[in-house]
């Protein structure tokens, strides 16, 4: 088996903390979303992650920071959303560049999956499999990919639909499936055609009557694509407390809910609810609450709410 | 470097255009001839002395600034009342001079004929700083924030009107289905921002809409020296009863809906 993984993407809904970052290599809690994926991927088999040109520099040093060595970057030549080979395009155009013909594990660099991947392995017998969460909520499930299992055999997928305007289940796929290698030809054929639509792969393999089952799961799941969403990720994986990285400080400062401060971020006199410091920020005298601060940002004596600030931004009250 | 000189050529042009108006206020009243009771020599010394100091009080109005419209009530009041103050000025300092009084009627030439000739040439001048300004390469490249309905009629007025700020692209926070806008390329979303104003050497920002970035945006403009300029209506502000005062100190932006019509000059 050969891990695969997203990570091409533009992310511009969380610019401008994504202007010169790739959205998988956002931290959260404390490390990048990325390497919260790969630790959970068992240590023999190979990964290759999936950019842009865009964000290179950001992915090797990404490799370099971790203790692993099958890791392999692969570079999609471009550098803007509209000359994207597509999420599909580019796991197809590595398929047939690399020669691969062994099953694929196949992964979105945004998406925090909480479950054990090797559990999501040792379920994996000879069909695709897909994870799956229930988020019990028709709304949210417009914008994913919804699964309806089969009504005799529970484990098989009966349909799926992409971003359904009417859902008719709250089970959405995950961003977390294996791929047999069997299925890689018709992979590569159904990207010509839609090379952006990766869950339509499924709705895909179903048409050609190929078995897709589903592995459900409850553990802690999120889609890191919006504000939002990255708040509510840091807010469950760090709770009621404050992580300080290494040579970050808070003197005088009341801390509420989650708290991140990156590497050397100081904050004096200031209250903070559920905000997120990246390396190197100066905070005082300031009331943040649900905020995300660049690395390099000076704030002093100001008040925000719900804000992303980008990196070096200088907010300085005079008094 | 070319707003600079047009600056410059703009000051020295009203200087002239100040003393001009008065040698002819002068000649009005006393006939083309050199009188000997009110020599033109010691009255032209005494306009050439407070001619100076009659720009600054214009340029206190603002009306020198590069957005200011020309052609405006508020731009004429304002020259009138430069104009007065001018008059003022140049009685007291002839009268400090030379201790004596002259026509009460120059005076009147004097102030209608500087109001006029100054609101007029600044409408000439202003088409020729455009002119210039849009010449070759704009002199102030500008970046619209946000493809609404608002942006597109404020683009397609800065290009018809030859505005010094000419729009060369648009983002949307968003991402907006347009292309272009009246010719402007729309060059996709924010993330492209730090791409554009380095390429298209942005000088001036727009921002129409996305409010929930201004702060990022200002902080952009901040760290390369662009000037950032609000659409009103991007804080909801859109029936254009808004004006900058100043509470304790703190310019603030202010929304009056019981305006008086004379509040327009204010």
């Amino acid at each position: 088996m050969h891990a695969f993984i997203l990570a091409g993407g533009f992310a511009t809904r969380l610019w401008p903390l994504t202007e010169k970052r790739a959205k998988p290599l956002l931290p959260l809690a404390g490390k990048p979303i990325l390497t919260h994926i790969v630790e959970k991927i068992p240590e023999d088999i190979a990964v290759t992650v999936s950019t842009n040109a865009v964000f290179k520099e950001g992915f090797e040093e990404w490799k370099q920071s971790l203790n692993r060595s099958n890791i392999e970057i692969l570079i999609e030549d471009t550098n803007h959303d509209d000359q994207k080979l597509g999420a599909l395009g580019a796991v197809a155009q590595w398929v047939k560049d690399a020669n691969i013909d062994d099953d694929i594990l196949l992964l979105t660099g945004d998406n925090y999956i909480g479950f054990d991947l090797k559990e999501f392995i040792k379920a994996y017998k000879s069909n695709a499999l897909l994870a799956t969460h229930d988020i019990k909520d028709l709304e949210r499930a417009k914008s994913f990919g919804t699964v309806i299992l089969d009504e005799n055999r529970k484990r098989n997928v009966s349909s799926f639909e992409e971003k359904p305007t009417n859902p008719k289940s709250t089970l959405v796929s995950t961003g977390c499936s294996i791929l047999p290698a069997n299925t890689l030809p018709i992979l590569i054929e159904y990207a010509k055609e839609h090379p952006d639509n990766v869950g339509g792969i499924f709705e895909e393999l179903l048409r050609k009557n190929q078995t897709v089952e589903c592995f459900t799961f409850s553990d802690l799941w999120f889609d890191i694509g919006s504000f939002d969403a990255y708040l509510e990720a840091t807010r469950a994986l760090v709770g009621d407390r404050i992580i300080a990285e290494d040579g970050a400080s808070y003197g005088e400062t009341q801390i509420e809910e989650s708290v991140v401060l990156g590497q050397r971020s100081k904050v004096t006199k200031s209250t903070l609810k559920n905000v997120v410091l990246f390396e190197d920020c100066t905070v005082e005298d300031c009331e943040l609450t649900n905020c995300i601060l660049d690395h390099h940002c000076e704030l002093k004596g100001v008040d925000l709410v719900g804000k992303m600030i980008r990196e070096n931004t200088k907010l300085v009250q005079e008094n | 470097m070319r707003p600079k000189i047009l600056l410059t050529l703009w000051l020295l042009s009203d200087i002239a255009l100040f003393i001009g108006v008065y040698a002819l206020a002068y000649f009005l009243r006393v006939g083309f001839i050199f009188s000997t009771d009110f020599p033109f020599s010691q009255y032209i010394t005494i306009v050439a002395i407070v001619s100076p100091l009659w720009i600054i009080v214009l340029a206190t109005t603002r009306t020198f600034h590069m957005t200011r419209n020309q052609i405006s009530m508020r731009n004429l009041a304002y020259i009138s009342y430069a104009a007065l103050v001018g008059l003022a000025l140049f009685s007291l300092t002839y009268f400090f001079k030379y201790t004596t009084f002259f026509s009460r009627l120059l005076l009147i030439y004097a102030f209608i004929l500087t109001t006029f000739a100054t609101y007029i040439w600044h409408i000439v001048f202003q088409n020729i700083q455009r002119r210039v300004l849009s010449a070759g390469s704009p002199a102030f490249p500008t970046l619209i924030v946000g493809a609404t309905r608002e942006s597109r009629k404020l683009v397609e007025s800065l290009i018809k009107k030859r505005n010094p700020l000419c729009p060369v692209a648009i983002l949307d926070g968003r991402g907006a289905p347009d292309k272009e806008i009246a010719g402007v390329p729309v060059l996709g979303k924010l993330n492209k921002l730090e791409e554009v104003l380095e390429q298209k050497k942005i000088t001036h920002l727009i921002q129409c809409s996305d409010l929930e970035q201004s702060l990022n945006l200002l902080s952009a403009c901040r760290q390369r020296k662009i000037t950032y300029l609000l659409l009103p209506s991007v804080l909801g502000i859109v029936e254009r009863d808004e004006h900058t005062e100043s509470l304790e100190g703190l310019p603030v932006t202010m929304v009056s809906a019981n305006k008086r019509w004379w509040k327009w000059f204010f």
